[in-house]
């Protein structure tokens, strides 16, 4: 029981330290993004016409929630393990008995926790103006869960890697919001043209949010099995790449 | 004898371009205190970190209670606890829930009567939740021993644990170690005052540049490398050392303006300040002072111990 008691401690933990600042946490960005959505989606939506027969400002949705989840699953991990390195209160968790695989777990979990909550509300500002209707739930639960477990992870990797706050932040900045904006949030894969559309098709980020879309709105560019089988892989690598890095205690353990 | 606590077998840690640890072997009692002394970077902190798991060593084995750190981490970790030099906390969480979840850590549920006793023992009751920013450096380093006990371990490793803190509660933390060791914790701390291990320790060990130079019972160690030195200034300067003088260890310094002589324990300065007297020499001020650790690893490296 030592190993579950510990584990849930670690995500308690977790949760309740986003918690504790839910302005920066929450708050921060599901206003970021619903100002998004009332910008792109509904003001100049309105000017744009209906894609594969859905409104603009609800055809943009499933990539808003994406971009929420993505980043922050990724900062939860990312921000804590950091913030535990800096303070050196990693060795608190060092010293424990705790498994590097129950460590993941704990991490992981609790940056889920959060990549969800930010989605699932940032969705519900979204749906009340755009409807409630999920044309497949449980494939969009199915997908945000895959994604959050995945950049969760990734976040991890990141916090082991980074030296400097700044590092933390390089990757959300300069890695995640790019690839994600240009991985179909605002335009259909078919409206773009030449090189960028070349792009696309290699952009992870464009396969979550299709099959994200997929789930939401019963339409997407790409095959969602195709989706599925991206953010599989990622999530595979993220994983092991945050329990391998975990264990071999590369800037963890001296 | 009984199996000792805590086992190290030629124990090394060698970095790229440093030799923390250099095959150190080392044997813990139970129920002891153990001060390991040494200079800074001496190679103590890597030690403990080694026990802790903190830090893997490059060679040699570490047992706890019979077991590896490393093959048995989960058994041996259970059973140490860890007060590191560095205060550390986290900001987002007050003084009972970082006790609560520290105990989570190690499995443990923490009890209100246990809560209250770690509190208590620790004068942290009144501070129970306050958040750790706004305690003071010494409530701060009784937070982290309370954190390292939440778990009730075998062998307590207390890194430099007055280092920086003032006399009361350095006396108040020694009191507390007492208190431990009493209730059957064996006690590991490291420091570079000598005067800590001498109040606090049954045994002693000496490290320097990750070598353990020795390892004795603290009294044995104390006679054999921590002389006084008395300094007596005298009242005009003195060209040449009566022979009488000089035959009792005195010896000029600063020009003729003093005298200093070296004694072993137990010896006093008696016959010295007689003979000065008896030499008609007058002097102006005396003072002793106890040998530092620094001054016995100077004896020590350069085999010149008393």
């Amino acid at each position: 029981m030592i190993a579950s008691l510990g584990v849930r401690t670690l995500f308690v933990k977790e949760v309740r330290r986003f918690l504790r600042v839910p302005g920066q946490t929450v708050l921060s960005p599901v206003i970021t993004t619903t100002l998004y959505f009332l910008v792109f989606g509904w003001s100049v939506g309105s000017r744009i016409g209906p894609v594969e027969g859905v409104p603009y400002s609800r055809y943009i949705v499933p990539g808003l929630v994406t971009l929420g989840v993505v980043s922050n699953a990724f900062l939860n991990t990312s921000s804590s393990l950091f913030m535990m390195k800096m303070m050196g209160t990693i060795t608190d968790l060092l010293v424990s008995p705790l498994s590097y695989l129950e460590m993941l777990a704990g991490f992981v979990f609790a940056g889920v926790v959060r990549g969800m909550m930010v989605g699932i509300v940032m969705w519900l500002i979204a749906a009340t103006f755009t409807g409630f209707h999920v044309a497949h739930p449980v494939l969009v639960l199915l997908f945000l869960l895959a994604i959050s477990t995945s950049f969760a992870a990734l976040g991890l990797c990141c916090a082991i890697w980074a030296d400097k706050f700044e590092q933390v932040n390089f990757v959300p900045t300069f890695v995640i919001t790019p690839l994600t904006f240009l991985g179909g949030v605002f335009t259909p894969i078919a409206m773009l043209s030449g090189p960028l559309r070349a792009f696309t098709t290699w952009n992870p980020l464009f396969y979550m949010v299709d099959g994200v879309r997929f789930g939401m709105l019963g339409f997407s560019d790409a095959d969602p099995r195709a989706g599925f089988a991206v953010i599989a892989v990622i999530g595979l690598v993220s994983l092991t790449s945050a329990f391998l890095l975990l264990r071999s205690g590369w800037k963890l353990r001296g | 004898m009984a199996d000792p606590v805590v086992r190290l077998d030629r124990v090394s840690k060698r970095y790229p371009k440093l030799t923390a640890l250099d095959a150190v072997s080392l044997e813990i009692r139970a129920g002891e205190i153990f001060a390991l002394l040494g200079p800074n970077g001496a190679g103590k902190t890597t030690l403990i970190s080694i026990v802790a798991g903190l830090v893997r060593a490059s060679e040699g084995t570490v047992t706890v209670l019979g077991k590896d750190v490393v093959a048995d981490y989960r058994f041996t970790r259970r059973n140490v606890g860890v007060v590191p030099q560095e205060i550390n906390f986290d900001p987002f969480f007050n003084v009972e829930e970082t006790l609560r979840i520290q105990a989570g850590y190690f499995g443990v549920r923490l009890t209100e009567e246990r809560l209250k006793e770690i509190l208590v023992a620790l004068d942290l009751e009144p501070k129970r939740k306050a958040s750790p920013r706004t305690l003071s450096g010494g409530m701060r380093r009784r937070l982290l021993i309370g954190k390292a006990l939440v778990h009730e371990p075998k062998v307590l490793f207390l890194d430099e644990p007055t280092a920086g803190v003032d006399v009361e509660l350095r006396h108040s933390l020694w009191a507390y170690v007492r208190t431990l060791r009493d209730r059957g914790t064996t006690i590991v701390l490291t420091t570079h005052y000598l005067d800590e291990a001498e109040e606090l320790a049954d045994r002693v060990g000496v490290v320097d540049h990750g070598k353990l130079l020795v390892v004795d019972d603290k009294r044995a160690l104390l006679e054999r490398h921590a002389s006084r030195q008395m300094r007596v200034t005298l009242a005009s300067k003195l060209d040449v050392l009566p022979p009488a003088l000089a035959a009792l260890g005195l010896a000029l310094e600063n020009d003729g303006r003093s005298l200093h002589v070296r004694v072993k324990p137990g010896e006093t300065f008696g016959a010295a300040l007689t003979a000065l007297a008896a030499a008609g020499i007058p002097f102006t001020d005396v003072e002793t002072e106890r040998m530092r650790l620094e001054d016995v690893f100077v004896e020590l490296l350069h085999g010149r111990a008393a």
